[in-house]
């Protein structure tokens, strides 16, 4: 999830001494990190997979912090601002992925790691079906959603900064793009976990926080839904100010596609101990409801004070926790959560630097049949150049950015749900299917947002292009492998049905 | 056996999703059961994804079947009960936990009551069913044979 935001009007109040010291602090902190892993980065799979090597603490907030990005604290809860208890669905969810997860993907994941050496999640898929096509596939559909993602959060960083340190926007997309290029490209992806469990608590830190004085400014969560409903009957019902269909759409979208999201699965890889994934549901599920605290928090409380006439209606729904934190908390707490929202941007762009990196590295000459030479060479050439080409798209129009940024979680689940989570635990399933499926998300994904963009055609109101690609692709999944499924038991390597049976 | 019950659970899932979806595109909208095809569906998706994650050898162990069960209803039937029960949410709404009583069923129910027990039955099925010390030597063999 992406977002970006104007902060015209609260840019004095972020240049606060307090708010600007902890900022340079948090960059003291994350550089530090990225000089000790790069210590530590010796070959590809320290880059790809931080050596098998991390314990399952880091690995579950690590994997908190990359799933929740600058949406998670700055569009969510101007999202629920603006539509209400229908903006939760996006995260409603979140109860029930980390344990589907760690059921579904992460054991089978880990193994295959073990038994393989894996390091991408195209490399699973390919291992699973035998089938460069379905690694290449899958590689190039990770590339098209990895720009646009790290160009919307390139755009986000760098309105961050500029409003805290007056950069200009351009000077703050760029400065965003080499703080967290330089401990990518050197540190790989242990720099990237391990700033990641640091950003991670920042931005648990930050969310726990604010709801305090979310529920001390608006009087409680019975206070803040009094003063809603008693001048808007709909805003805090159970769908918000969406129609039951869209609130619900979401919740399938973001609840199964969550199985498909490749910065989060190939962190599986990463665990040192495959046994202590007993524990990765119960952390994963905590720190993700206490950094969800924020996104449903801020929203309701500044719908609430407009209600009562304490504060006047925001201009910009995306002001939303920048007004609130800047007027409603200390400011040591405001220099927090804009710590928090920088953490954020730089944890997701960073997971997607590295596997983009190691879609063109590993994956996509291994479709073609090739091999690289020295993958952590290559890496790093690759991770430079895919932070170019974001930066460069990051600079393009504001509407273009969101439009790339907004399909990337929705092409994510609709090419990598049947093949990667339901391929992995079905022995039926096969190539043919897998190829076809990925092909139907790709397509369809790219055709409907390209053609919703340009406003030639909308699909109805509550039906979702992430939502129909995903279906579709699913349903393309199952019917396609049923009738190939005569090829299933040979398309299958003993040690991977072991992997699947165990 | 449990993994075909899973599979057929998961499709039937996407059929009721693929018919609130078309229904949408009728003259008029969506009608309201559109929304009932998509509640189900979506608990359904999840619920049946899961049990297909958590079978081995083609049988559910009784920690993660109740799981599954378990979820399907809490979520299926909060969200049941959010388009059963008539709306109050306007100034004479009866605040329950701090939200309107179908908000706070939806939040609450979806939100938070999974994550009081699917992280526990996970963890405390793990040994035994979803990976033993001797999986993991087997798989560990498997890959030390193939490379060799």
């Amino acid at each position: 999830m992406s977002g970006y935001f104007l902060l015209e009007g609260t840019s004095a109040a972020m240049r606060h001494p307090a708010i600007i010291a902890i900022a340079v602090l948090y960059f003291v902190i994350v550089s530090a990190i990225g000089i000790w892993a790069t210590r530590r980065t010796k070959t590809a799979s320290d880059y790809f997979v931080a050596g098998q090597g991390i314990g399952i603490v880091t690995l579950a907030i690590a994997a908190m912090a990359s799933t929740l990005s600058g949406f998670a604290f700055i569009g969510g809860p101007g999202l629920v601002y603006t539509v209400g208890t229908g903006a939760v669905f996006l995260v409603l969810s979140a109860s029930i992925t980390n344990t589907m997860g760690a059921w579904v993907l992460a054991k089978r994941m880990r193994l295959l790691g073990e038994a393989r050496g894996l390091i991408t999640v195209p490399d699973a898929i390919a291992a699973r079906f035998r089938s460069p096509a379905a690694q290449g596939l899958s590689a190039i559909s990770i590339l098209v959603a990895v720009i646009g993602y790290m160009a919307t959060n390139f755009l986000a960083l760098g309105l961050v900064i500029d409003a805290m340190f007056g950069t200009g926007l351009t000077l703050g997309i760029w400065l965003a793009m080499l703080v967290t290029l330089s401990y990518t490209v050197a540190g790989g992806i242990l720099a990237g976990v391990y700033t990641d469990l640091f950003e991670g608590m920042v931005k648990a830190a930050a969310s726990m926080t604010v709801f305090y004085f979310v529920l001390k400014a608006g009087g409680g969560m019975a206070g803040i839904s009094r003063a809603i409903t008693a001048v808007d009957s709909t805003f805090l019902g159970p769908w918000g100010k969406m129609p039951a269909l869209a609130a619900l759409s979401l919740f399938f979208v973001f609840g199964l596609g969550s199985l498909g999201q490749p910065h989060v699965a190939h962190k599986f890889y990463m665990l040192k101990e495959p046994r202590k994934l007993k524990w990765y549901p119960l952390l994963m599920s905590v720190a993700m409801a206490v950094t969800l605290l924020l996104y449903v928090g801020v929203g309701l409380a500044m719908r609430a004070m407009t209600a009562t006439g304490a504060i006047a209606p925001l201009a910009r729904a995306d002001d939303a926790t920048p007004a609130f934190v800047l007027g409603f908390t200390p400011s040591v707490v405001a220099g927090i959560v804009f710590a928090g929202v920088i953490a954020a941007g730089m944890s997701t762009v960073n997971s997607f630097m590295n596997i983009g990196a190691a879609a063109l590295t590993h994956d996509l000459p291994r479709a073609f049949g090739r091999r690289v030479g020295n993958e952590l060479r290559w890496g790093r050439i690759w991770t430079l150049a895919l932070s170019l080409a974001a930066v460069i798209v990051a600079q393009l129009s504001g509407t273009l950015v969101a439009f790339l940024g907004i399909f990337g979680y929705g092409l994510f689940a609709a090419t990598l749900v049947p093949s990667l989570a339901v391929g992995l635990n079905w022995q039926g399933a096969t190539r043919e299917g897998a190829v076809a499926s990925i092909a139907t998300g790709l397509g369809l994904t790219l055709v409907l947002e390209t053609l919703a963009y340009f406003k030639v055609f909308s699909l109805p109101t509550g039906v979702t292009v992430s939502g129909l690609a995903l279906l579709l692709s699913l349903l393309v999944f199952f019917v396609v492998s049923w009738f190939t499924r005569a090829r299933a038991a040979a398309q299958l390597d003993a040690d991977i049905r072991l992997v699947m049976e165990v | 056996m449990i993994t075909r019950f899973a599979l057929a659970a998961l499709v039937l899932s996407c059929t009721a999703i693929a018919g609130a979806y078309l229904s949408a595109f009728l003259p008029g909208g969506a009608p309201p059961l559109a929304a009932w095809g998509m509640a189900l569906g979506a608990a359904g998706a999840l619920a049946s994804i899961m049990a297909l994650g958590a079978a081995r050898g083609g049988k559910l162990r009784p920690i993660a079947l109740v799981a599954c069960v378990l979820t399907f209803l809490v979520v299926g039937g909060a969200f049941a009960l959010a388009l059963v029960l008539p709306a109050n949410e306007g100034k004479d709404a009866v605040i329950v936990l701090g939200f309107p009583l179908r908000t706070a069923i939806v939040l609450y129910g979806v939100g938070i009551v999974p994550i009081l027990f699917l992280p526990a039955m996970y963890a405390a099925s793990f040994d035994a069913d979803t990976l033993s010390d001797a999986d993991l030597e087997r798989v560990r063999r498997a890959g030390q044979e193939r490379g060799a």
